[in-house]
């Protein structure tokens, strides 16, 4: 019954509740991939202001709903909570995608399952991402809620009764809600397959199928020189391990590393320059015990010659130490520190020896195996944990680079400018960048511990939110690391195929490159513009593959099924009108004064420099290096294709950005040629032991069909090895190191990706410039956060 | 022989037959009403719900390091100062500007001192240095 008051209010109720409900202002808060369905929600095509919802507030004070776009980590937990405080009442909370709903894939030591355990959720959007559609659903829905629920007038007359906003409360696992993704009841019992994987592969069946060796190779001339030189340099200190699978191993002493390092950079016969990757593998678990603990893992990069080879430190223990190489190369400190918390190893040596992902408080090493990797077997994330792991003051992060006098700004985790969730601590002098402090790790997902316990296949999924605007081109990655360790050999239809959707995405990635970019610095109009070309591009990957920004669409050895009817055409039409579009761009854009006047000059970073500092992809073509792994070390099929490398002088923000708009040139091209030249047969490679049966076999015969069953349950078994395969993603070159144990999965897991040694090179190129340069600088270099963290 | 019966208003400006300052007053009046239900409505009807993490300066979602009075570089001041300086002397032409038939030569000679004697201030400020953006001064 209704209560006499109610029905007086009602009109009132109504006009405020329409009001409130029609005017709802988000607030500009994204944590990952969703937030790009939410932008694209903003975008031309589907435009939320149809819905009265396109102001997105930059501050937490001009808005009300806060939608959680992506995965709520425990790093970022306690500033999402404080956002939500400082937002005004009445506010609601929308959480958008299964991350923020339950943690959705990742069930990982570093993601809270669920963000409704720490704020009150009013709304859920199913999805990963859903798509902005479902975004508009979420929306209604709220404003369903508003309208029926809420009896606004008495709050807002200060009479007694009546109630406005959303929840007040939060969920508490054990009470109202339940982690376990398999439903309530299920206590003490383990997730499925569980013992099969680390520390102790109880039943693993793998130990009962056979597979071929790992391929090995043969060194080349050059490999040669540098073999016999470490060898007369270093005599047993240094020995080549016999059976590399994809580039000459050595294995090293710890104690000479340095020297070998420096030497393999300054004096061998082919130069290393690069760091490509430093990392470590913990032994314990190995089915066969070797006789140390933990392997410290440095591959290196030869731009002159390309090549690339690999150095192995076997160490006594997890605690052990070993010499720092930031002597050689500065930008082994990140490498270095991550390695050091995720495994417990120490580095002799090295200036700044703090955490680097996990917070200061963190305890435990996250990647050693006796570590827990599922959230779900931890104790609940709770409020109190969060205010725990409160982020350190910026004085802490900036340490001895900041004076007293200098002003410290907190730019981050949550600003526009800094396009994810990463935080920047300023000491300004002024509006004069005296010092970058960067404190990274809020969107640290994972990836390489649930690696460890995913079978090959199913890591698939994992690749693509590793950069979420690439796809297909992390799938690519990956699946190439697989098939060097294992020889797979792909069908040309899906290597075209696989090269196809790679330029695709790319351009896609670019095209919100350049919105964004340009928006950052004050242009509105041009994101409208990519936005619009980029629906285009996602309606091509979208026919193809089914999805939008995570397809997960390549399989080990090929892809998952065949180009559908129609492709072409829809591939043709594109090629025909996106010249004339990027035609329009330059026209508008690259001439314009302001522009230049912010980008010609700003933020630049020699060729030495980006080399020495790992710095990859359009950033170091930018600064003239014409290295592009596409041309330099051709993996999958771009041998085939004809394409040219642009590159700039200076690497300022203005010729990060023409490289990229030459690049969306070039993608164009290749896209063409891939679209006419496509090879019919196969998309899917023969090689049944390791990849998925083509569908329509399975569906035929009985033999695929067992291949089919075995190779999506347990999982094939990759015969033992390791392999390093890396490709020229969108944003540099991203690597997948794949250390095999002769199991259903990964024994080690590494993800060399761009973003991190971009990033790590940018106090570099930021300190000295005034505020607003920064904000140019970071929309020029173009970084993503899962790409930075994992 | 004068009228008789011829209407003297006591106080013509307050006379409600007269266009003076009666019909100013209350629309004086009305104004000052209309602002002070608005004032009170957006005081009133806005709910003020502190909570100490509100109150607090939003800092990218980041509890702030040190003091929001901190020490500023002196050009931001004096930056300060000669924009406002030079506003008001555009105030000042404006004005004038619009008046121009009226004052004419008289009035473009007095303005002519005024611009003048701002115009030395200018020479001397720049002079000085004062115009130098050096954002290590006062630090």
């Amino acid at each position: 019954m209704t209560d006499i008051r109610d029905a007086a209010f009602a009109p009132a109720d109504y006009i405020i509740n329409w009001a409130r409900k029609n005017s709802l202002w988000p607030f500009f808060f994204g944590l990952s991939c969703c937030f790009v369905e939410e932008a694209t929600a903003w975008g031309p095509r589907y435009d939320i202001a149809r819905f009265g919802s396109e102001v997105f507030r930059g501050s937490p004070r001009q808005a009300d709903v806060l939608i959680i776009s992506g995965t709520m980590f425990k790093k970022v937990a306690p500033v999402a909570l404080r956002l939500y405080e400082q937002m005004a009442d009445p506010k609601w909370v929308i959480s958008m995608g299964s991350c923020s709903n339950s943690g959705g894939m990742y069930d990982v030591y570093s993601v809270v399952q669920g963000s409704d355990q720490i704020l009150p959720v009013d709304v859920y959007i199913p999805g990963c991402p859903p798509r902005p559609e479902a975004l508009f659903e979420g929306l209604l829905l709220l404003q369903k809620k508003i309208a029926a629920g809420e009896r606004p007038t008495r709050p807002v007359l200060h009479l007694p009764g009546g109630c406005e906003g959303g929840r007040r409360d939060h969920l508490i696992d054990g009470v109202n809600k339940c982690r376990d993704t398999r439903g309530p009841g299920y206590a003490g019992i383990p997730i499925r397959g569980t013992a099969a994987t680390e520390p102790f592969f109880h039943g693993s069946r793998t130990a009962g199928m056979w597979t071929p060796a790992a391929p090995r190779i043969a060194l080349r001339p050059d490999q040669e020189a540098v073999a016999a030189d470490l060898l007369a340099a270093f005599g047993e200190d240094v020995a080549l391990v016999p059976d590399s699978q994809d580039m000459p191993t050595y294995a090293v002493a710890p104690a000479r590393i340095v020297e070998v390092l420096d030497r393999l950079k300054h004096a061998s016969p082919t130069r290393f320059t690069r760091l490509e990757d430093l990392t470590a593998i913990d032994e314990t678990a190995r089915k066969d015990r070797p006789g140390h603990d933990a392997t410290v893992v440095y591959t290196l990069t030869s731009l002159s010659a390309p090549g690339m080879v690999r150095l192995t430190c076997a160490l006594p223990t997890r605690d052990a130490s070993i010499a720092s190489a930031t002597g050689v190369w500065p930008a082994a400190a990140w490498y270095e520190r991550e390695v050091a918390e995720m495994f417990g190893l120490a580095f002799a040596g090295h200036p700044d020896p703090r955490r680097l992902l996990t917070h200061r408080d963190w305890q435990g090493h996250p990647l050693r195996k006796d570590s827990e990797g599922r959230a779900t077997n931890m104790a609940p994330f709770t409020e109190e944990e969060a205010r725990r792991l409160e982020p350190v003051d910026a004085r802490e992060i900036l340490g001895p680079h900041a004076d007293d006098g200098d002003y410290i700004l907190n730019f981050g985790p949550h600003h526009y400018a800094t396009h994810g969730i990463l935080r920047y601590a300023l000491a300004l002098r002024g509006e004069r960048i005296k010092a970058v402090g960067l404190d990274i790790g809020y969107h640290h997902r994972g990836v390489e511990k649930i690696g460890e316990r995913q079978t090959w296949h199913q890591f698939i999924p994992y690749t693509d939110r590793v950069d979420y605007l690439s796809g297909v081109a992390n799938n690519l990655s990956y699946v190439t690391a697989v098939e060097t360790l294992a020889g797979i050999a792909v069908p040309p239809r899906a290597a075209y195929a696989r090269v196809m959707l790679s330029e695709l995405f790319r351009l896609s990635n670019h095209l919100m490159y350049f919105g964004t970019f340009l928006q950052d610095l004050g242009m509105m109009s041009p994101i409208f513009y990519a936005l619009r070309e980029r629906e285009m591009v996602l309606d091509i990957i979208e026919t193809i593959t089914g999805g939008r920004l995570h397809p997960s669409w390549l399989r080990i050895g090929g892809m998952a099924a065949d180009l559908p009817e129609g492709w072409k055409e829809m591939v043709d039409a594109f090629v025909k009108i996106f010249p004339g579009r990027l035609k329009e761009y330059h026209a508008g854009v690259t001439k314009n004064p302001i522009v230049r006047a912010r980008c010609v000059g700003v933020g630049g970073i020699s060729a030495a420099d980006a080399i020495d500092w790992g710095v990859t992809g359009p950033n170091l073509r930018a600064a003239g290096v014409a290295w592009d792994r596409r041309k330099a070390m051709p993996y999958g099929a771009y041998a085939d294709f004809d394409f040219d490398v642009p590159t700039r002088e200076g690497g300022d923000c203005f010729a990060r950005y023409l490289v990229r708009m030459d690049e969306m040139e070039q993608s164009l091209r290749i896209i063409e040629q891939a679209a006419s030249n496509m090879p019919g047969g196969r998309y899917l490679s023969e090689d049944v032991r390791y990849c998925l049966p083509q569908k329509d076999e399975a569906l035929r015969d009985i033999e695929s069909l067992i291949h089919h069953f075995v190779n999506v349950t347990r999982g094939p078994r990759l015969p033992a090895g390791q392999a390093y395969a890396a490709t020229e993603a969108p944003r540099g070159e991203q690597g997948y190191y794949l250390v095999s144990d002769g199991g259903s999965h990964a024994y080690r897991l590494r993800v060399r990706t761009p973003g991190f040694a971009n990033i790590q090179a940018l106090p570099l190129i930021a300190e000295g410039l005034r505020i607003a340069d920064f904000v140019a600088v970071l929309a020029s270099y173009d970084y993503i956060l899962p790409d930075i963290d994992r | 022989m004068p009228p008789e019966n011829v209407f003297v208003p006591l106080a013509s400006p307050f006379s409600p037959w007269e266009p003076g300052a009666l019909g100013f007053t209350v629309f004086f009046c009305i104004v000052l009403a209309i602002l002070a239900l608005i004032l009170f409505l957006s005081g009133f009807l806005v709910r003020r719900r502190p909570t100490p993490e509100k109150q607090r300066p939003y800092e990218c979602g980041i509890l702030p390091t040190g003091q929001g009075r901190f020490r500023y570089p002196v050009p931001f001041f004096l930056m300060a100062v000669f924009f406002l300086i030079f506003d008001v002397e555009t105030a000042y032409i404006m004005a004038y500007a619009a008046a121009w038939p009226e004052l004419g030569l008289p009035g473009y000679l007095r303005l002519a001192v005024f611009v003048v004697v701002l115009g030395l201030g200018l020479a001397y400020a720049w002079k000085k240095g004062g115009l130098d953006w050096n954002e290590e001064q006062g630090l």
